[in-house]
């Protein structure tokens, strides 16, 4: 099968962490060619690319680059969102400890398009090794007098998925509690102290040289309409070869899962897979033909997010996978909003109830009532984040929450999912509730 | 640590936004967040100590508590658990002999589940100080034990 | 400035023009519709869109927005709960989700009857609840300082407090910690919440989650009297309502004037009410005996004795003011004193009002004060209107040392009364000398006089103030238990009205008595004073009363910082927290800067000393050791020592060393 890789070009034969290596497969020189072009025209390419972004809510990049207020009198900040949290998702990472060079190039590029000197890096406070990385490959640049008096701060998070959230990772860049601000103002207006700010995931600024070395148009023919380019997928779960994929989008789920991943591991049957990180909603066994892009995504009801591919095998209780999936988002509910800080704790403790047998079956309806009543009410998505995914458990699997009801057990004594100690009930025992 | 934190705050625009990496600054020499690493985080920043509190306590990275001097982390967020996360964790606790959330009497080992790690297609992820392992199956468990007691 | 573009906007089919950028909530009222909020405050700054109560449908946008952080534009069309079934539902499952973790224990809630959440729960509320889980359960309630208790079991996490401790008072003491369901209330390590405004926060609380000690079940809300009336504790004014139930004092709340004081109070003007119950009130007329002591003596005797006196000393009476009299009790005295030849002694001759709403503070580039000691000291609701200073201009401040100080000197200038300027010129020994009020009695420049007088009268509220030095005593009041008008530092005039009856006839009542029997013609009534005093009805006096266009145009030019010594200086102040009646209550003691060397950042740092730690300050040979207390805002090379702490240190060059 012919791979195309564009964000880990290079990455299979050679050392990419440094300079000389990215150099050798052509590094920087998207950044020199760039340069030699004016701003408009970059921000031209990236339109005509039709890149959307890869941090998970697809929005296309050349257009939010062409938001940005000018003349305001205030400096442009470019901020790139490294804080890769949502479950199932680690393909920024790998770009992040193979190839940071082109994610450096692609900040410097961006920079330019944008006319903006000063870049930040909010990286998630966990990822020691990628920062130690990153700092390196910068350091490296700055001695090559690359970086042209744009300034690079990488900054770290300490422990927060809502920081993935874009105003609350300016809010945190801030030096703040990372909740969400309400929008409007945008972030194109008011961002980052107050100032028109373009904020973009490390794997669509990592695209960037890519697009400046083809040509927007060129890039566009890579993928399908609407979803162009390849992207990182990150493939985990009950696969027998789970890892990082850069793929053309539009390339079907079950060529990710069983031509590249190699199947489901043990001869077991595929029960479930989530195409794009644990807040989108679950395609059962019989969809995994849908091809990986945004819109075939949108027909099946569901979300190519931040294309983390979760496969889940035959064992699983889809109750304990929606409690566990409710825990993250209570313990990450960042507070600040009603629905989502109450509404996913109240999620939990139905869906506690239900696993432990002791659930009614109009407990069904009430968490799918809670689900509806946190949907489109809150500050920011985390709180339909929460609730959409445990709603296609129960719309999708409704036999098996109805079993835990009708035979007072749970039926899946094989589920490796089965009282999996989440953090959210180590941490903090006082709401750990047994009703 | 004052001058140094004002180092760090030189990269920004607004020196509030240097309160994380002072945090963590102080943490780091201290081994956790006590009332005098807030007050000079807040007095090197202009801040009050009230204010970092609030910081610190938003984020899991940050210890208000004391915590071993190996900071063991098992990811069970979905993908690790699918692949036995649960299992993993488990094998931690008899062989560290305290359980997910608790501190060796020691003061050595602290063992705890966080929520995922970002290794998910190498799972499950364990951490050590923040320095990943991946994968580690519960047949690990005990050979990782050893090294972490031997390195003291 | 040109007048802001209209708009209009179509709230549940109504039409309504506003200038455009006004908020959605505003909107909506303005076309007589209620958009319920909790988290909404325009005070606190920019909204939040944290509690989702307000939660509405725009045509145009398929999901419900939180009306508080919209503003209207033109021909924007917005559905409430009234008429879309879709912001029903939203606002139905934001007080689902509020209930889901707020105790019902609305019957022993001090905000019962006067809740919000309890009141929409009653309009917009889920009927029953499917909350069949235990709730989230906390040791409740805490006293977050002894003003204030906190029950965070009610609290719904709007955000309130919070934003108003930062973004408002910029205490930074109050602030919210951890996250998510877990998040709380909190001050560091448990400290008490000690910031001079942390009372608003009690207000501030759309919940009973932040109450106050004082009126924890004192009173339930339909069984009180809210009383419109002024603060008369410093010159500011603040607009209050003082809740009163059984004839008795409960709290005292803002009552939101737009010019004044936005609403919010000190913790002096809002806690300090329980001094009127001080074990040493003077209830009855007190007269000498014996050498030292002090006797209680009826009406009749006192005002016999009093006339007595008066008769004697003639246009030898000097009468002393403290400033915070009312205008009509100053100009019924300076009446007196002018009828008899005597004369008064104003408690600031050179006093002179701002001229301008304090509001203008707030759009002025920046704030001068002749003063080294910080505005929040003197006027502490000024401070406030300072900080938000960011607009143009400079504005000159002179702040008055007392309460009344410029109606008093006006009200003593209409009476026609000569004024003894200077202290230094009664040195001799006046005949009579007539002290009026606890602040001139507890003044140590007028024990003086009193050392050098024949004879003493005072007119005061508390044994402790007159104690061994007044021949007569006549109970004094306070302006809660008053009629009549005070003018604050503006120039405004404003209504005071008696909350409470006082445990004895208040002072214009009795003086009245006594100019009769020297005929002097003096109503007993308040309303009658101020006419002849102002000239206008009295009824005139509103309860939000405008600035008075006459104020002298340019009072505050020549106005400077202080250019004093530049090098380290000791500076002796008046503290807020200070004063008859907060020495009378204990709860202030926390408070009280006393032992304390306030101290500006850079110089803490120079020191190299924290909040808290001691520190030795030495001047003119002595020394003492206090404890260092950074100030923001404080200027360098000043240290603050509060009077009455360290007295053997004199204001001046003091070296600051740690200890
Ligand atoms: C709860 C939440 C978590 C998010 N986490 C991340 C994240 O970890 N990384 C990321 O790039 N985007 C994340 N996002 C999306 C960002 O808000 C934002 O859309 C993105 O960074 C924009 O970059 P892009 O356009 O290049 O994708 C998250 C969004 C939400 C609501
Ligand atoms: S939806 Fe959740 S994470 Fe987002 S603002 Fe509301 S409470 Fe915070
Ligand atoms: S009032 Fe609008 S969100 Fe709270």
């Amino acid at each position: 099968m012919p791979v195309e890789y564009h964000v880990l070009a290079g990455a299979e034969d050679r050392d990419l962490t440094q300079l000389d290596d990215y150099r050798a497969v052509g590094g920087f020189e998207s950044l020199a060619k760039a340069r030699s072009m004016e701003p408009a025209e970059i921000v031209d390419e990236l339109l005509a690319s039709n890149i959307r972004g890869r941090g998970g809510a697809g929005f296309p990049m050349g257009k939010k680059a062409s938001f940005l207020a000018k003349g305001t009198g205030k400096p442009t900040y470019l901020v790139v969102n490294a804080d890769e949290s949502e479950p199932g998702t680690f393909k920024d990472r790998e770009i992040m400890f193979r190839a940071p060079h082109r994610l450096i190039e692609g900040c410097l590029i961006t920079a330019h398009g944008i006319e903006s000197k000063n870049v930040f890096i909010y990286i998630r406070g966990e990822y020691l090794h990628e920062f130690e990385v990153l700092r390196a490959a910068l350091d490296q640049v700055r001695k090559a007098k690359l970086l042209d008096g744009v300034t690079v701060v990488l900054h770290r998070g300490a422990g927060a998925y809502i920081c993935g959230e874009e105003t609350a990772l300016l809010e945190s860049l801030e030096g703040k509690r990372g909740q969400p601000r309400t929008k409007p103002p945008f972030p194109a207006v008011q961002g980052l102290y107050a100032s028109p700010s373009l904020i973009n995931n490390v794997e669509t600024i990592a695209t960037v040289p890519a697009i400046i070395a083809m040509g927007g148009a060129e890039y566009a023919k890579l993928g399908v309409e609407n979803s162009t380019g390849t992207r990182l997928f990150s493939l985990s779960g009950n696969v027998v070869n789970g890892g990082n994929y850069e793929l053309p989008l539009g390339t079907p789920l079950r060529e990710l899962i069983y031509d590249i991943g190699g199947g489901i591991p043990d001869g077991r049957e595929l029960k479930a897979v989530i195409p794009g990180g644990s807040s989108v909603p679950v395609l059962t066994a019989a969809q995994v033909d849908t091809p990986l892009d945004f819109d075939s995504m949108a027909a099946q009801k569901t979300m190519l997010g931040s294309g983390a591919v979760i496969v889940i095998d035959d064992r699983c209780c889809m109750v304990q996978l929606g409690l566990r999936v409710a825990q993250f988002y209570m313990h990450e509910s960042c507070g600040k909003c009603t629905p989502c800080r109450e509404g996913t704790r109240w999620m939990v403790q139905i869906l506690e109830k239900i696993e432990d047998g002791r659930g009614e079956h109009e407990e069904l309806d009430l968490l799918l009532s809670v689900c509806d009543r946190i949907l489109g009410k809150c500050l920011c998505p985390l709180g339909d984040a929460a609730a959409m995914p445990v709603a296609s458990y129960v719309d999708r699997f409704r036999d098996e929450f109805r079993r835990h009801v009708d035979e007072g057990a749970c039926p899946f004594p094989d589920s490796p999912l089965d009282h999996v100690l989440a953090p959210v009930d180590q941490h903090a025992h006082e709401v750990h509730v047994v009703p | 640590m004052i001058d140094r934190i004002r180092e760090i705050a030189k990269q920004y625009p607004d020196s509030r936004s240097a309160v994380m990496p002072a945090l963590r600054l102080a943490q780091e020499e201290r081994g956790r967040l006590d009332r005098e690493a807030f007050e000079e985080v807040a007095f090197a920043l202009d801040l009050t100590p009230a204010y970092c509190t609030g910081v610190a306590s938003f984020y899991d990275m940050f210890h208000l508590e004391p915590v071993g001097t190996q900071l063991v982390e098992v990811c069970t967020n979905i993908s690790c658990a699918l692949v036995g996360a649960q299992e993993v964790l488990e094998a931690f606790e008899s062989e560290l002999g305290i359980r997910a959330g608790e501190t060796s009497e020691d003061g050595r080992f602290t063992l705890r589940t966080v929520e995922c790690a970002g290794g998910c297609g190498w799972a499950t992820v364990v951490a050590v100080n923040h320095r990943y392992r991946e994968p580690v199956h519960a047949e690990d468990v005990p050979a990782i034990v050893e090294e972490l007691r031997d390195a003291g | 400035m040109s007048s802001p573009e209209l708009v209009t906007v179509t709230v549940d089919d109504r039409e309504v023009q506003v200038p455009k950028g006004t908020g959605l909530v505003e909107t909506a009222l303005a076309a007589g519709i209620e958009i319920p909020v909790f988290c909404y405050e325009p005070r606190l700054g920019a909204p939040v869109g944290a509690c989702r109560m307000c939660l509405v449908e725009i045509e145009g946008m398929p999901k419900l927005q939180a009306g508080c952080t919209l503003t209207a534009q033109d021909g924007m069309v917005v559905r409430t709960a009234q008429t879309s079934a879709m912001a029903a539902e939203g606002q139905n499952a934001t007080l689902e989700f509020i209930l889901v973790n707020h105790p019902l224990d609305c019957p022993v809630c001090d905000k019962g009857g006067e809740c919000p959440l309890q009141d929409l729960t009653f309009r917009y509320g889920p009927g029953r609840t499917r909350m069949t889980f235990s709730k989230l359960t906390t040791e409740k309630p805490i006293p977050i300082s002894p003003h204030i208790a906190l029950d965070r079991e009610r609290c719904i996490l709007c955000y309130r407090c919070t934003r108003f401790s930062e973004d408002v008072a910029e205490d930074g003491e109050l602030v919210a910690v951890n996250r998510g369901a877990r998040t709380e209330i909190a001050t560091f390590e448990d400290e008490p919440y000690r910031d001079r405004f942390s009372g608003n926060v009690i207000e501030l609380c759309p919940v009973g989650a932040l109450t106050s000690t004082e009126y924890r079940f004192e009173a339930r809300p339909w069984e009180i009297q809210n009383v419109p009336t002024i603060c008369g504790l410093c010159p500011v004014g603040c607009n209050i309502g003082v809740t009163t139930r059984e004839g008795k004092v409960k709290r005292i709340i803002s009552r939101n004037h737009p010019e004044v004081d936005q609403g919010w109070l000190c913790d002096k003007g809002r806690f300090a009410f329980p001094a009127l119950r001080a074990k040493d009130r003077i209830v009855d007329p007190l007269r000498r005996v014996r050498r030292r002591g002090l006797g209680p003596v009826s009406w009749d005797e006192a005002i016999d004795e009093a006339e007595r006196l008066l008769r004697e000393a003639g246009s030898g009476v000097v009468v002393v003011l403290s400033g915070s009299e009312t205008n009509e009790l100053a100009y019924g005295l300076a009446k007196l004193a002018a009828a008899l030849g005597g004369s008064v002694v104003l408690p600031e001759p050179d006093v002179a009002p701002l001229g301008r709403p304090l509001s203008d503070l707030a759009g002025a580039a920046s704030v001068v004060v002749d003063d080294e000691v910080p505005l929040e000291e003197s006027a502490p609701i000024a401070a406030l209107w300072a900080k938000q200073a960011g607009g143009e201009g400079e504005i000159a401040l002179r702040v008055p040392r007392t309460p009344n100080g410029v109606g008093v000197a006006e009200a003593v200038a209409r009476a026609g009364a000569g004024s003894a300027s200077n202290s230094l010129q009664l040195a001799s020994g006046p005949a009579l000398l007539l002290v009026s009020g606890d602040e001139a009695a507890s003044d140590p420049a007028v024990r003086e006089m009193a050392e050098n007088a024949q004879a003493v009268v005072a007119i005061s509220m508390f044994q402790g103030l007159v104690l061994g030095w007044a021949d007569l005593v006549l109970p004094g009041t306070s302006y809660l238990e008053r009629d009549g008008s005070m003018t604050n530092m503006e120039g405004r005039v404003q209504r005071v009205r008696r909350a409470v009856i006082p445990p004895s006839p208040d002072e214009l009542a009795w003086l009245a008595k006594l100019a009769a029997r020297l005929d002097v013609e003096l109503s007993p009534y308040a309303s009658v004073v101020y006419e002849e005093l102002f000239g206008e009805p009295f009824a005139d006096l509103g309860e939000a009363a405008p600035l008075r266009a006459a104020a002298p145009e340019g009072a505050m030019t020549g106005v400077r910082p202080r250019t004093g010594p530049t090098g380290t200086r000791l500076v002796r102040y008046r503290p807020l927290f200070s004063g008859p009646a907060v020495e009378r209550v204990e709860k202030f003691s926390f408070q009280r800067p006393i032992d304390e060397a306030g101290l500006s950042r850079e110089d803490a740092e120079r020191i190299g000393v924290r909040d808290g730690h001691p520190v030795r300050l030495r001047t003119n040979g002595t020394s003492a050791e206090l404890r260092a207390r950074i100030r923001r805002g404080l200027d360098a090379g000043v240290v603050l020592v509060a009077e009455g702490t360290a007295e053997n240190l004199k204001p001046g060059p003091v070296e600051v060393t740690r200890a």
